[in-house]
């Protein structure tokens, strides 16, 4: 993604609603070009609706959201990834019908994208799986996929849904290095309960609490676990 | 004890019943897959399938000619029933897609009535040929729709499994919202699948159509077995489509060999064993509520 005209990306007065009730209260997030932004928040603070807003799958009442210069807002889903802007879901609902190169071949086919080297260099297991079904790959197996699945077209920004929920911490600490390797040629927005993990990677966090940003802590400094714990 | 020519022809008879039972559906349960849609118009495309087989086989003499006219109107309608009326509606409730479907199938049927009157119509037999299987005499005809059944069943598999539109559609029928995550337009997914699904339809009653009248109420006739089949084969699943198709196709036939009445009754005695062992069908799987 080029870095003019602004941030990588950025959020301003976002509300949504889920039909009637309120979800997310004025919103506002900024992740400047190659930064790692983490959000932090209790299940229900509104991390992943704040994702599937960027993303494009729900529709905002009101607020901005840029990226590049680019608005995002009344894109559908599909277009707001084909600006390489990927979102990784939390759900880890690999297509398990379709075997590990199949998943692939259909992110290679949404981008243009015929390079998995960046994959199989990430994720050197994969390689062995191509031609099993996805539906048969282990829960940590499941996040690499969705992650190669999601790097194919070397996307400028990454939405990452709570990467580690549920892995085990041999998994959590690969996925470390890889968010700190693609950070280098990506900005990535990640959601996480895990703590250490995200403290570790992160340039900027933000803490949620019921729809609402409470506190922002900037640089590599004051992002530690010690003072975010509060908002877990 | 059934004489073992009638149960022959009986067979054939079953097979080719689940043929076009099976083109007839295919399309409402790739439809319901992708889209979540109930798409019960498809039985509009079906009995326009069949108008144009007639109108295009009395204007020129040839049947087939007729059942491929049928075929490429039933899917430029369902061309533009995709385009002004289900882009509109992808977004609501299940349940809004079928009374909006039911409607247009009602509305569909009074069109034709209009243009084509309320008196059944003959289509004359392509192949009015026989051949001997095992000393009975079966039409050739009805040996052609099963062929064509097999036919199609493994071109839409080769579809979902060998090309790229395919396999984004089958991964769409597990995951829409995934798919469209990863910069694929899955409107133009649907559109495709309901175009398909709407020149299979028209296939089938064309192919139909020289084997019994065609008259309006043609797809409100069959609008019981279709429901039957893509649920007793499982909702989404081309694979129990098929099966299922065939299974009610030869429940119908060899029904009403033992006991006439079985015919009508026989299928929702399956369909209810089914689904008391199975609720989601036979090779159904639980559905994602979206």
């Amino acid at each position: 993604m080029s870095e003019a005209g602004g941030d990588a990306l950025s959020v301003i007065g976002l509300n949504v609603w889920y039909d009637e009730a309120k979800a997310l209260f004025d919103v506002s997030l900024r992740a400047t070009s190659g930064q790692v932004v983490a959000c932090v928040g209790r299940n229900g603070a509104g991390k992943t609706t704040l994702l599937r807003t960027v993303a494009g799958f729900l529709k905002p009442r009101s607020g901005s959201i840029a990226s590049a210069g680019v608005d995002l807002v009344g894109l559908p889903s599909y277009g707001v990834a084909q600006l390489g802007i990927k979102y990784v879901p939390q759900d880890k609902m690999v297509f398990s019908d379709l075997t590990v190169r199949e998943n692939l071949e259909l992110s290679s086919y949404a981008t243009g994208d015929y390079d998995w080297e960046p994959v199989t260099t990430y994720f050197p297991k994969l390689k062995a799986l191509m031609d099993h079904k996805a539906g048969h790959l282990s829960g940590g197996e499941r996040q690499m996929l969705m992650i190669g699945r999601a790097i194919l077209g070397r996307p400028g920004l990454l939405l990452v849904d709570e990467p580690t929920e549920g892995l085990a911490p041999g998994i959590v600490m690969h996925l470390k290095h890889v968010f700190r390797d693609l950070s280098k040629r990506a900005t990535l927005v990640i959601v996480e309960q895990n703590l250490p993990m995200v403290c570790a990677i992160a340039d900027t966090l933000y803490a949620m609490s019921d729809g609402r940003i409470v506190a922002e802590f900037a640089g590599r400094g004051s992002v530690r676990p010690e003072v975010c714990e509060r908002y877990l | 004890m059934i004489d073992a020519h009638l149960l022959t022809s009986g067979i054939i008879f079953g097979l080719s019943l689940g043929s076009i039972f099976f083109l007839m559906t295919v399309g409402l349960s790739l439809c319901f897959g992708l889209m979540r849609i109930i798409s019960l118009d498809q039985l509009l495309y079906y009995s326009l399938g069949a108008y144009v087989t007639y109108s295009i086989s009395h204007a020129t003499s040839y049947v087939w000619l007729g059942v491929l006219a049928g075929a490429v109107v039933g899917g430029l309608a369902a061309f533009a029933v995709e385009r002004l009326l289900y882009r509109r509606i992808y977004e609501r409730d299940i349940t809004f897609s079928m009374i909006t479907s039911f409607g247009m199938l009602i509305a569909g049927i009074g069109a034709i009535k209009y243009i084509w009157g309320l008196t059944p119509r003959p289509v004359s037999v392509p192949i009015t040929a026989e051949v001997d299987i095992l000393g009975t005499l079966v039409p050739i005809y009805r040996l052609v729709i099963i062929g064509a059944a097999f036919v199609v069943y493994a071109g839409i598999w080769l579809f979902l499994n060998r090309t790229m539109v395919g396999k984004a559609i089958r991964a769409g029928i597990e995951n829409v919202e995934h798919v469209e995550g990863l910069g694929i337009n899955v409107y133009r997914l649907f559109a495709v699948t309901f175009i398909i699904a709407g020149t299979l339809s028209a296939l089938a009653g064309g192919l139909y159509a020289p084997l019994i009248m065609v008259d309006p109420q043609m797809g409100l006739d069959v609008l019981a077995f279709a429901f039957m089949v893509v649920i007793i084969g499982g909702l989404g699943s081309i694979k129990g489509t098929f099966v299922s198709a065939f299974l009610v196709g030869q429940v119908v036939s060899l029904g009403s060999l033992a006991y006439a009445p079985l015919a009508q009754m026989a299928p929702f005695a399956i369909m209810l064993v089914v689904l008391l062992v199975k609720p989601t069908g036979l090779y159904g799987s639980p559905l994602l509520k979206r």
